[in-house]
């Protein structure tokens, strides 16, 4: 399928309710794995049902190639029966009333495909996704992974120009969710569909995506492939959504708040003076070490001294709680700590993991390329 | 490998780019634009036209005739013109003078207010007791054969409550009027008029009626009842008792309220108990008074009578809406603390027992046994085998002066019984399929106004008892009006107002089996690329064949027992079962009406058991609202 373009999209309930999407520009380009991401309200379902066309316009326009297939200007609105799109539902939607086969051929019989040919694409899908052997059971006499693939055969068997997936995985267990997600990886190998995929799950989008689209509050906050997501979080929402334990902030310009943010804020006016506008600054935990001693702490990396206040093994890792007079820090390790509650340790983040933020939040892109391009010295 | 990360973020920060927001601001579409997009959007499918086309056939049936007749009762009606000096359809306060402050006002309307108001809250409090106390021996307390009861306890609301109203004559009647002696007259011991008829037994007929409702509605409060609340009670050192004060009753007050305010409704509208129980005394309540007004042609007075019960009938209703609102507040539902807990009773077991099984026995056993004997017995109260006759069922060449044969013999029970089907069988069959349709607008239509207004008008009806409502079609529909003819005596009136009367019902359950499917089934199939039509036949339709079963299956039960639509506006050529009956009454012959009563009651029973089979549903969940 071309490439589908929003354009300024917009959505609101009733003339007086807030934008449930606003001004939304997104491309999706052929063969993409797109990942809308954001937590719960943030509009992402809303631009899935969208594009399929389930949820109409409140401005701007939607595009498939050049050909303009939904706008409030223009005047058009194509329904979602003819976009040749395909959705896998949160709850599945299977009829209850149609066997597994007749679901999965049901769109296949409204595009009157001769008999065996709709046989053999009906055959194709079930083998593939291994629901051959539920041919002639009800939806609900399966399993909901089971279910999950009917919903997802239903949909591969037309052979949409994008498949678009809402929360699909939302209501599996966590072992078959990993499974779901392999075969889905696979499916999108496999068929060289486009696919939307829309999760409040950061790691389900960080495994599947080829591109990550992250929402909030009905607008775009930023687009990338996996690694800029995280890397480079594009604003503070960003980084604190992506990430876990969540990043840790340092909020510039309250002298007195944080003992631990004065301090960055002294190390920040000492190195980079050029850097005068930074609002905060953010650290990952994952990014971060610590150390016992204060001649083990890398030259140039920024440091200070906590307590250690809780050690939380998370199985493989270890979180540790750190604590000064005024503030909380949380770092990840992957080597068995060797300090207890109650002792003082030095952590320490080498410059180039520090993320700068401006006063509204938004990354200082400047600021990357001296930070990064700090030594070890 | 503290650093793990930092190295892999520097060798990526090269390559990486950020895509910052790029913002470009795209201009708001115009409002003539928004507007045309929403229009084409709206008339894409022919959900909307279905809407507009419903919503103005209901406007027709239900908001026009409730105008028309408080309309007749502000305008000078046919044959007043020169007692008031003005012309036909002038305005005029005379009937509101007549009714509120005339001489006549207190036995046209003061009186009958005052009899409906004490025998409603008499029948509401000996139902609260009775009802409350059932409820909780059935649903919390290890009392013998409670799943039975469960069952038996819920029958007097399958039937008339008038079945219960003939019994009691067919036992208490005294030498007041004539016809049939009762049962104790003519064993010699004369009940008094008080016991026979008026205020007495029409409190006692409708609290045994009502009983059932409160059973439901408190039992399945009890039931969903979190018994987390009360174990945090008990935990904390509260006795049994207190925590019934303290935690349970007040938790409760919103369905004991709810269930106080419905009964006070149906006692509203009430006509058949006070007609066969309350002409004789003279004891008249407003829904007989307003037949006493429809039937001596003194329109204006009607008009102003039925619009006073619907004004009553819409505070009551609004009221318990609020208190429906209210309840939302008091969710209690638990997710797993809502388990059946059982109290035990100990020695009050088989007491309590003997008072589930005296409450069934005189509200169940007894009247159905009494109008059972009574069709078969020549004469009454004397069991020996002489007496004993099935004449009145099937019997020839009966010396009587009309009604020659036995009850299923004649034709006219026939020609009832054909009405009724048709009547009311195809007033069902039509709601049924209007109240899906009215469903599927509401839930699909983007036009949200349409929808709103949709929902409310189907819901009109359940504000007006169903005698003001009648009242309401006889004044629009009695002369011919525009292109209508004048439908009074036909089967064409009786069918609409039926369907009009049954909307309520028939458009909750098309919207709750919508809301119930959910949009996504649809949506899936207009996915897989089926249209409207496709989409209706091949997803909905067959989704909810079953709902759309009860659809028509339920209405046709409350419309055979239905008697104050039909008693209005019914002729002998267009009778119905009902109204058979009570004309059978009328003639005193009692053991034929008691048999058309009978018939009426098991087909209401049979119909109410298969329509729970079919649907795998309890009454209970159908009632409450």
């Amino acid at each position: 399928m071309p490439t589908i373009n929003l354009r300024g999209a917009q959505k609101n309930y009733g003339v007086n309710s807030a934008n449930a999407v606003s001004d939304l520009d997104l491309e999706i380009r052929d063969g993409e794995f797109m990942c809308l991401l954001g937590p719960s309200g943030c509009g992402k379902t809303t631009t899935l049902r969208m594009i399929a066309g389930l949820e109409n316009l409140s401005g701007g326009e939607i595009r498939v190639g050049d050909r303009i297939i939904d706008s409030v200007a223009d005047g058009i609105f194509v329904p979602p029966e003819k976009r040749e799109m395909g959705l896998v539902f949160q709850s599945y939607a299977l009829w209850p009333h149609l066997t597994i086969e007749r679901n999965t051929d049901f769109g296949l019989r409204l595009r009157k495909l001769p008999k065996a040919e709709r046989e053999a694409r009906v055959e194709r899908v079930m083998q593939t996704l291994d629901i051959a052997k539920y041919r002639d059971r009800y939806p609900s006499q399966l399993s909901g992974g089971q279910q999950q693939r009917v919903a997802l055969a239903r949909m591969l068997a037309v052979n949409p120009g994008v498949l678009l997936l809402d929360e699909p995985l939302s209501n599996l267990d966590a072992r078959l969710r990993l499974e779901m997600r392999a075969e889905l990886k696979r499916l999108h190998k496999e068929f060289k569909t486009t696919i939307v995929f829309v999760t409040h799950d950061q790691w389900e989008a960080m495994t599947l995506a080829t591109t990550i689209a992250v929402m909030n509050e009905g607008t775009l906050q930023q687009m990338g492939t996996p690694n800029d997501i995280y890397d480079r979080p594009a604003n503070r929402f960003v980084a604190e959504f992506v990430g876990s334990p969540p990043i840790n902030i340092l909020t510039f310009g309250k002298p007195g708040v944080s003992d631990i943010a004065d301090k960055a804020e002294a190390y920040f006016a000492a190195r980079y003076p050029q850097l005068r506008d930074i609002g905060s600054i953010g650290m990952r935990p994952e990014a971060m070490g610590y150390a016992a001693k204060l001649e083990n702490v890398p030259q140039g990396s920024f440091s200070g001294e906590m307590t250690v206040t809780g050690v939380l093994p998370t199985g493989g890792s270890w979180i540790l709680e750190l604590r000064s007079e005024n503030h909380t820090l949380f770092l990840t390790t992957h080597a068995l700590p060797r300090v207890d509650s109650g002792d003082r340790v030095f952590f320490h983040a080498p410059a180039e993991a520090l993320h700068a933020f401006d006063a509204n939040g938004q990354r200082i892109i400047e600021a990357d390329a001296l930070l990064r391009n700090s030594t070890y010295n | 490998m503290l650093w793990l990360r930092g190295d892999v973020m520097a060798l990526l920060s090269e390559s990486a780019k950020v895509e910052a927001l790029v913002r470009k601001p795209v201009a708001a579409p115009s409002a003539w634009q928004a507007w045309r997009y929403r229009l084409k959007v709206a008339l894409r499918e022919p959900t909307t036209l279905i809407g507009i086309l419903t919503a103005l056939i209901f406007t027709y049936l239900i908001v026009v005739p409730i105008i028309s007749i408080v309309l007749d009762a502000v305008r000078v009606q046919f044959g007043h013109e020169r007692r008031l000096g003005k012309d036909v359809g002038d305005l005029t306060l005379y009937y509101m003078d007549r009714a509120f402050f005339s001489p006549v006002a207190t036995d046209l309307f003061w009186r009958p207010l005052f009899n409906t108001l004490t025998v409603a809250l008499g029948a509401i409090s000996l139902s609260l007791v009775i009802g409350t106390v059932l409820a909780w021996l059935i649903s919390r307390t290890d009392m013998f054969g409670r799943r039975w009861f469960a069952t038996a306890l819920i029958v007097p609301y399958m039937l008339p409550a008038w079945t219960f109203a003939l019994a009691w004559t067919t036992l208490f009647k005294n030498r007041t009027i004539g016809g049939q002696p009762g049962w104790f007259e003519a064993m010699g011991l004369t009940p008094p008029d008080w016991v026979a008829y008026g205020r007495f037994p029409i409190t006692i007929i409708l609290a045994l009626h009502y009983t059932p409702f409160v059973i439901l509605l408190f039992g399945s409060a009890l039931r969903r009842f979190d018994s987390q609340l009360e174990d945090s009670a008990r935990i904390l050192g509260a006795h049994r008792y207190q925590v019934a004060i303290q935690i349970i009753l007040p938790l409760m007050r919103p369905a004991l309220m709810s269930s106080m305010v419905l009964i006070f409704a149906k006692c509203l509208g009430e006509f058949g108990v006070p007609y066969v129980l309350g002409l004789p005394v003279k004891f008249e309540v407003l829904s007989t008074s307003l037949f006493r007004s429809i039937a001596s042609r003194q329109t204006g007075v009607a008009g102003v009578v039925a619009a006073a019960i619907m004004l009553i009938g819409i505070i009551t209703l609004m009221i318990d809406a609020r208190l429906v609102r209210e309840a939302r507040r008091f969710v209690t539902i638990g997710s797993k603390g809502s388990m059946n807990r059982q109290s035990r009773l100990g020695k009050m077991r088989l007491p309590a027992t003997g008072f589930a099984a005296t409450i069934f026995i005189l509200s169940v056993a007894m009247p159905l046994l009494t109008l059972a004997l009574s069709t078969v017995m020549k004469m009454p109260a004397r069991f020996t085998f002489d007496n004993f006759t099935l004449d009145y069922w099937i019997g020839t060449d009966l010396h009587t002066v009309a009604l020659q044969t036995g009850i299923l013999l004649s034709p006219e029970l026939w020609a009832a019984a054909k009405n009724t089907m048709m009547i009311v069988g195809l007033a069902s069959l039509v709601s049924g399929i209007l109240g899906l349709l009215v469903g599927y607008v509401v839930i699909r239509t983007p036009v949200r106004a349409l929808s709103v207004y949709l929902r409310q008008v189907t819901f009109l009806p359940y504000l007006v008892p169903g005698i003001a409502f009648a009242a309401a079609y006889l004044s629009l529909f009695a002369v011919p009006r525009g292109p209508m003819p004048a439908l009074y005596g036909t089967v064409t009136i009786l069918i609409l107002a039926l369907i009009a009367d049954q909307m309520p019902y028939a458009s909750r359950a098309g919207i709750s089996a919508m809301t119930q499917l959910g949009k996504d089934p649809e949506e899936a199939a207009q996915i897989a690329g089926a249209g409207w039509f496709r989409r209706m036949i091949l997803i909905v339709i067959p989704i909810q064949k079953g709902s759309l079963v009860t659809g028509v299956l339920l209405p046709f039960i409350s419309g055979i027992k239905g008697l104050s639509l039909f008693v209005i506006l019914a002729v002998p050529s267009t009778d119905v079962l009902t109204t058979y009956s009570l004309r059978l009454v009328d003639y005193h012959y009692t053991q034929a009406a008691n048999a058309v009563v009978l018939i009426i009651a098991a087909i209401a029973y049979f119909g109410t058991l298969l329509a729970q089979k079919l649907t795998r549903t309890n009454l209970a969940e159908g009632l409450g609202s």
